[in-house]
């Protein structure tokens, strides 16, 4: 395949949409009907269409992307004909889509997984709408009982970490769902804070208050060993819970998965249906849940057994990592999601995480099996590393 | 089409007895716990005192030559056999099978072992006794007892070659391939076998998954007189941790090649040529090789152009794809390929001047691009070309990933070759040569810029 040349859009393929405000506020209030109520194909269909066509419009780079696969609004008839940007796109682009010369509300990073890793970049034209996505799912998986409970977050705050989209979102919902008494407790560069997080802790258990601790799976299990290695256990209340995030991609730090759950029953005494592994990333604003709390409930799924959901305004399709073709159920593929929410910058995303559909979600297979090259052939973090470390 | 497991194991006779057998990738290999492990180092260091040194090291060349050579005969049954099993286990396509047959065991002839010989040494008999140096008195070069040989797995053949070496130096050599490189040391220890059984006796052939194995394996490492390592960064650092400190380790770490194309060669009637061995290169080994090129480098001024090569490049690609055709990628190569081209085509869409040529699937990607250092390519037949202004400007390029450089496969470059190959050692690479030669170094090759057998000598002097 040669690219073909691209070809300015004609104006009367593209209905005009007023304001990327109008847009917003119209999506808010789709988000507002709430995440358990499912969306029709047609409506999700017409919400896509939607946002394609504002982002065919606003956005030059995914204007021509488009364009070079012969993709119009007008061609575009169904959400799937919507070409899939790579994640790894952010990397090397700003993607978002808005009326010419606005600011954005913000600009989260990607963490990376090296040190010397180009970070991609999510420039987020409305944070009202991270927030009205963010919030309705994380209460109806975290806090599905309505408790009001002081939130524990192991990572800097937003004010420390202004482009970690994760510590906005937990800023965001602890802001609007929690109860006095939790706090922040990594520092700017992401030192936990492990002496005040143990006085939290304590106090919980003293005052019999129930906390919701949010964290990545690499801060929980760093907190552990450090209880683990002074010998501390602690009986959180009833009705205490976890949100961990991030441990699906890769290892953390050799531990498994059941070892970090295990070790949050033996040291914090928060049994394994409290914890919620969220999976989201900084270049979507919708976030996915294993519905641990909201559905499982004292039905002790197994972790093997556990899967992810997103809400009603994302859809997820599996395709075959070679033909990029979506596969029959139950067979393994790329994660390729379509998130209304990233009106702002590009709604469909092409992921590098394997995953199966299961029921109404999929369950995460992490990212890539087997993707260590072999021998010398190269392993491009390596090299990049030894290169940085000259 | 061969279905049952391949037996990736090969021992001296009378070696191991009551073996217990796992399974991994469609290899079946002998679990050894620590004991059987001791009882085979004796046996192989016993052989090499018996057998091995009996020889001289003519007659090594000879015997060894001669096992190898059956590998470039298609009638003979070992050869036939390495075809069949090869596509299965090494994950290539039965094509790219016969091409790196051939390509390997052109080096495992007599001929060219003798070559080798002489390349490294002035006087190859210091191998069998002292002989007199010219600044008086006289040396004589010793091999390691016994040499154990870690291969990676990533290209076939490689791990054959270093056995070669320690064999033809008189050393008792222990092979344990990577899973994708069973077969060739394999069968090449059963060819020696039925040319050469003293010889076969000094020489062992064993499998192990990574990760299993790992009391079995610290046994062998802390007992071996020198251990070659193939492998990622990784894995060398682990053994270096793992090694006594007296013991030398001769560690080939990951490697990456790049092509440079001088305006002498930009020719409307040179062109065709330059591409079809480009695209070989890139396409061998499907690119897993240390040899294979991640970009190509473009020198402006000649008749034709980084555009036009390009485009020659990608038509070649799309040949060998049905000729030489690749496996399927496994799902992480396949996802990076498509990361990279998309992510082109959006660079693209937002008026950045690149160019993208994609083959069906994920199966061959070319980039043309300006750049300021180069960038490792994603694999699966997936090359970046560059337009430089000059030759010289490449070694900048090339500074970052130095430490990693290997072969620069040179063309066009007319008389300034010498000044050019000084400018790219001086940033890293130890090996510059013709286009059509990047796949397959000849044997005497200073192996990422060492002597091949050197590396494995330890010299006495005898003074007068």
């Amino acid at each position: 395949m040669v690219l073909a040349p691209v070809l300015p859009p004609s104006p009367e393929a593209v209905p005009a949409e007023p304001s990327f405000e109008r847009l917003v506020a119209d999506l808010v209030g789709l988000f507002q009907r709430g995440v358990r109520e499912a969306l029709d194909e047609h409506v999700f269909n017409d919400w896509a269409l939607r946002v394609f066509r504002w982002q065919f419009q606003h956005n030059p780079a995914f204007r021509g992307y488009c364009l070079g696969r012969g993709v119009t609004p007008g061609t575009v008839k169904s959400w799937v004909d919507v070409p899939a940007v790579p994640t790894g796109a952010f990397k090397r682009l700003r993607l978002m889509s808005a009326e010419e010369g606005r600011e954005p509300d913000a600009v989260f990073h990607t963490s990376g997984t090296s040190r010397t890793e180009r970070r991609g970049e999510h420039w987020v034209a409305s944070l009202r709408l991270y927030r009205s996505t963010l919030l309705p799912t994380f209460r109806v998986h975290l806090l599905p009982d309505g408790a009001r409970l002081p939130m524990l977050a192991l990572m800097p705050s937003p004010q420390d970490a202004p482009t970690s989209s994760l510590s906005y979102m937990i800023g965001a919902a602890s802001e609007a769902f929690s109860a006095e008494g939790g706090g922040w407790f990594a520092t700017a560069d992401g030192v936990l804070q492990e002496e005040e997080l143990r006085r939290a802790v304590e106090g919980a258990v003293d005052t019999g208050a129930p906390v919701l601790i949010a964290a990545t799976a690499f801060a929980l299990a760093h907190w552990l060993d450090g209880l683990a290695r002074e010998n501390l256990r602690f009986a959180l209340p009833e009705g205490s819970r976890v949100m961990e995030t991030g441990g699906f991609k890769g290892r953390v730090r050799g531990v498994s998965r059941n070892d970090l759950y295990h070790g949050i029953l033996a040291r914090l005494g928060i049994p394994m249906n409290r914890v919620v592994n969220e999976y989201g990333m900084t270049e979507m604003l919708s976030q996915f849940y294993e519905p641990a709390l909201s559905r499982f409930q004292d039905s002790d799924v197994g972790l093997e057994d556990r899967f992810h959901v997103g809400p009603p305004w994302v859809r997820t399709r599996i395709l075959d990592p070679v033909s990029l073709v979506q596969v029959p159920d139950g067979e393994p593929g790329l994660l390729c999601h379509h998130d209304l929410a990233n009106v702002g910058s590009v709604a469909c995303l092409l992921t590098e995480d394997m995953g199966v559909a299961v029921a109404d979600g999929f369950r995460l297979l992490g990212r890539i099996p087997g993707a260590e090259p072999r021998g010398c052939s190269l392993a491009i973090e390596e090299l990049l590393n030894a290169a940085q470390m000259r | 089409m061969v279905t049952e497991s391949f037996d990736g194991w090969a021992v001296p006779p009378g070696t191991l007895t009551d073996l217990v057998f796992a399974e991994d990738g469609g290899v079946r290999h002998p679990v050894l716990d620590t004991e059987a492990a001791r009882g085979l180092l004796v046996a192989l260091r016993a052989a090499r005192e018996d057998a091995l040194l009996r020889d001289t090291v003519q007659e090594r060349v000879r015997l060894l030559g001669r096992a190898g050579a059956r590998f470039l005969d298609p009638e003979d049954p070992l050869r036939q056999e390495a075809e069949e099993r090869l596509p299965a286990t090494a994950d290539i396509s039965p094509e790219m099978a016969r091409a790196v047959i051939e390509g390997m065991a052109r080096d495992w002839t007599a001929e060219r072992l003798a070559a080798l010989l002489s390349a490294e040494l002035s006087q190859p008999e210091a191998l069998d006794r002292f002989v007199p140096q010219s600044g008086g008195g006289r040396a004589r070069a010793f091999a390691p007892a016994l040499s154990f040989h870690i291969g990676a797995g990533t290209v076939p053949g490689v791990s054959a070659t270093s056995m070669l070496r320690g064999l033809l130096l008189g050393s008792a050599t222990l092979v344990k391939p990577g899973v994708g490189d069973v077969v060739l040391p394999v069968l090449l220890a059963r060819a020696l076998a039925e040319e050469a059984p003293r010889l076969a006796s000094a020489v062992a052939v064993l499998y192990w998954s990574g990760g299993s194995g790992e009391d079995t394996e610290q046994v062998l490492l802390e007992t071996a007189d020198l251990v070659v390592a193939y492998g990622g960064d990784a894995t060398v650092r682990s053994l270096r941790d793992r090694l006594p400190v007296t013991t030398p380790l001769v560690a080939y770490h990951h490697r990456l090649s790049v092509a440079l194309v001088g305006r002498s060669a930009l020719s409307q009637e040179s062109l065709p040529g330059v591409a079809s061995t480009l695209a070989r290169a890139v396409a061998l080994f499907d690119q897993r090789g240390c040899v294979s090129p991640h970009a190509v480098l473009v020198e402006q001024g000649g008749d034709v152009g980084a555009r036009e090569l390009t485009e020659a490049l990608a038509r070649e690609l799309e040949r060998l794809h049905r000729v030489l055709p690749p496996t399927d990628l496994a799902p992480s190569h396949a996802s990076a390929v498509h990361q990279l081209r998309r992510t082109c085509e959006l660079r693209r869409g937002a008026g950045e001047n690149l160019e993208l040529h994609t083959g069906p699937g994920a199966s061959w990607t070319v980039v043309l691009e300006s750049a300021n250092k180069l960038e490792p390519s994603c694999l699966g037949r997936t090359v970046r070309v560059h337009s430089v202004v000059d030759a010289l400007e490449v070694p900048d390029l090339l500074v970052p990933v130095g430490r990693h450089l290997q072969t620069v496969g040179v063309a066009g470059l007319g008389d300034r070759v010498e000044e050019v190959a000084a400018a790219l050692g001086k940033v890293g690479a130890v090996r510059i040569c013709p286009l059509g030669d990047v796949p397959f170094p000849p044997p005497w090759w200073h192996h990422d810029g060492r002597g091949p057998l050197s590396v494995f000598l330890r010299w006495v002097d005898l003074e007068d």
